[in-house]
């Protein structure tokens, strides 16, 4: 019996090791991809150098709610946290995008960090704790927004430590440090709701758990919590005279597809279901055997979030909340299970169950088995790597890792799912010279220049002109007037249009192929972008 | 219900839950029926919260036999 004992905790050891090892690569592999994203000087991904565009108006004290259907056609369709938070950089760096970047990558290890030290509270197993930590950075979703000089991971942040704030908080028996937390915590969820509008889900689940655990306090902290979310709103709404309501909710509001939902919560079971299965237990065992914590109502809600992600925009995003709460409770069901901290009380399941208890210890045993296994086959569907580079050519030389994308990069998703983020590879020499090359023609167009990608724009000094993807939006909830815009083109008033993806809305892109012709094209970072000249 | 030790219990919880169930899978039912000039049906999407809904119903209905223990 000992010895059974004895080769299981070498077993789990070994498992543990192996996982760590595979999870702690995959840290690296996220190291080296921020690293060369934060020395690349242009858009990476589509839209970041509009986020940079939103920051610096918020350094110079302007704001990005305009009124699009004038001249330079520009507004921004997200709340403003996380670019005035970043509008300093501006002040002392300039117009740049390593900073953004880095803001999104300490926020995906804070993030981690929370997670881990949420798992280290409930269980006390300090190893469970680092692999959940590194099991949220090695998620393909993290991995790809996380160093991005986009929004997205510093929601995530707050969102997950205003979870970890508020899920102690009723045992908290003296009433000022109770007061403190639960005003902490909702403050980090009106920071996420302010960084990015998806937060609001996280929200309705925090105040979901209060409600369960004391409706008195839920009733009260919520109206509080209703009150300043408001109040912020309706001043946010007229410093920008209704804009903000025009840009931020009413062209949100986009078309749908179905198909692409269901390819994303498939892909994202595929990737993470080794996780996905042992969080969903524990809820389970929350629901029927212990009370429930705020992690398990945040999971249920934050994959509830995934059934947004089929909309125009929308993406794999939307599911690294999910994949946040889902490392939390794997690593609180992990540790429980490695620790044998697992009791059930009687009830009609446990009743029903009876007559298979003599199971009960080969099953435990089993379980016990499985857990650390876990990770390892997390780490294997979640892995991704260069196949160019120091280090990563030999490796993927020696384990025959071949790219199975269009770069030098595998990804175990296999990008099959449409709104998966064509990214995570590393930019090269040749892809900032390609950017420099667009740069030096937006810079000598006569006349104006409007580019897809904002980065151009600003690198040349001129005038970013038009968001297209946030132009499309409001023309698809009939808020735009494009004839000024149409205008321009027809006199063809741009001595140079830069296509990336197309997407201005119908009537602008008709315009331009009636009245501009393409002139050549440059691939940068995998993308063709389209000179367009004056017919 | 707003004492300062009041808190739900499972049986509570329960009938919560089968409440927006069957509330939800109505709701979604009356699309339909108040517009009725609304073509194709039934469609995926809803047929899909449907699902949840009476999903939902089911968990409330299973959690009501647990009684006060706390939610």
């Amino acid at each position: 019996m000992k010895s059974s004992s004895s080769l299981l905790s070498r077993f789990q050891t070994a498992a543990l090791i192996a996982a760590t090892i595979v999870l702690g690569f995959l840290l690296y592999v996220y190291l080296a991809y921020a690293v060369n994203l934060m020395q690349f000087p242009f858009d990476y991904d589509q839209g970041e150098g509009f986020e940079l565009v939103d920051t610096i108006l918020f350094s110079q004290g302007r704001q990005p709610y305009l009124d699009a259907n004038v001249y330079p056609f520009y507004a921004s369709n997200y709340p403003p946290l996380y670019h005035v938070v970043a509008a300093p950089f501006v002040w002392f760096f300039g117009a740049q995008y390593w900073y953004g970047r880095l803001l999104g990558f300490l926020s995906s290890l804070v993030a981690a960090t929370a997670i881990a030290w949420a798992v280290q509270r409930n269980t006390g197993h300090r190893w469970i704790a680092l692999l959940s930590g590194l099991a949220f950075l090695a998620s393909n979703t993290v991995y790809h927004i996380g160093p991005l000089f986009r929004q997205h991971m510093f929601m995530v942040m707050f969102e997950t430590l205003a979870i970890v704030v508020l899920a102690g908080v009723n045992e908290v028996a003296s009433q000022p440090r109770r007061r403190r937390l639960l005003l902490l915590g909702i403050l980090l969820l009106l920071a996420a709701g302010y960084t990015k509008q998806l937060a609001a889900f996280t929200a309705v689940g925090a105040f979901a758990f209060l409600l369960i655990r004391q409706p008195r306090r839920a009733f009260f902290w919520g109206i509080g919590f209703a009150i300043a979310a408001g109040g912020i709103f309706l001043a946010l709404n007229l410093i920008t005279n209704g804009e903000w309501w025009n840009h931020v909710i009413r062209a949100n509001i986009n078309q749908y597809n179905l198909d692409q939902t269901i390819g994303l919560y498939r892909l994202w079971w595929s990737l993470h279901g080794a996780l996905i299965i042992p969080a969903a237990l524990l809820v389970l065992y929350e629901l029927y055997f212990d009370r429930l914590s705020i992690y398990s109502i945040w999971f249920v809600f934050a994959v509830g979030v995934g059934a947004a992600s089929g909309q125009w925009g929308a993406g794999d995003s939307y599911f690294s909340t999910a994949v946040a709460a889902m490392c939390i409770l794997s690593g609180i069901f992990a540790g429980r299970t490695l620790r044998g901290g697992w009791r059930f009380p009687t009830n009609y399941l446990t009743r029903l169950t009876r007559p298979l208890s003599g199971l009960r210890h080969a099953t435990a045993a089993g379980v016990a088995t499985l857990v650390p296994l876990l990770y390892l086959a997390y780490g294997v569907a979640t892995f991704h790597m260069p196949t160019e580079g120091f280090l990563f050519d030999d490796l993927a030389r020696i384990f025959n890792i071949r790219p199975n994308t269009n770069f030098a990069f595998y990804d175990s998703a296999g990008r099959i799912a449409g709104g998966y983020a064509d990214i995570g590879h590393l930019t090269t020499q040749a892809d900032i010279d390609a950017g420099w090359q667009i740069t030096h023609i937006v810079r000598e167009a006569q006349g104006s220049a409007m580019t897809e990608d904002a980065g151009f724009s600003i690198r040349a000094g001129r005038d970013v002109v038009g968001n297209p993807t946030q132009l499309l939006n409001l023309a698809s909830a009939g808020l735009f007037a494009s004839r000024e815009l149409i205008g321009m083109i027809e006199r063809q008033e741009f001595g140079v249009i830069v296509f990336r993806g197309q997407l201005y809305p119908v009537d602008v892109l008709q315009a331009i192929a009636a009245h501009y012709a393409p002139e050549t094209t440059i691939g940068m970072n995998g993308f063709t972008y389209i000179i367009m000249r004056p017919r | 219900m707003f004492s300062n030790t009041y808190t739900l219990s499972k049986r509570a919880l329960g009938i919560l839950l089968l409440v927006v169930g069957v509330g939800g899978f109505a709701a979604i039912l009356m699309i339909d029926i108040l517009d009725v000039g609304r073509e194709g049906g039934i469609g995926p999407s809803q047929r899909i919260a449907l699902a949840a809904m009476a999903a939902l119903a089911l968990l409330g209905l299973t959690l009501i036999p647990l009684g006060d223990t706390p939610a």
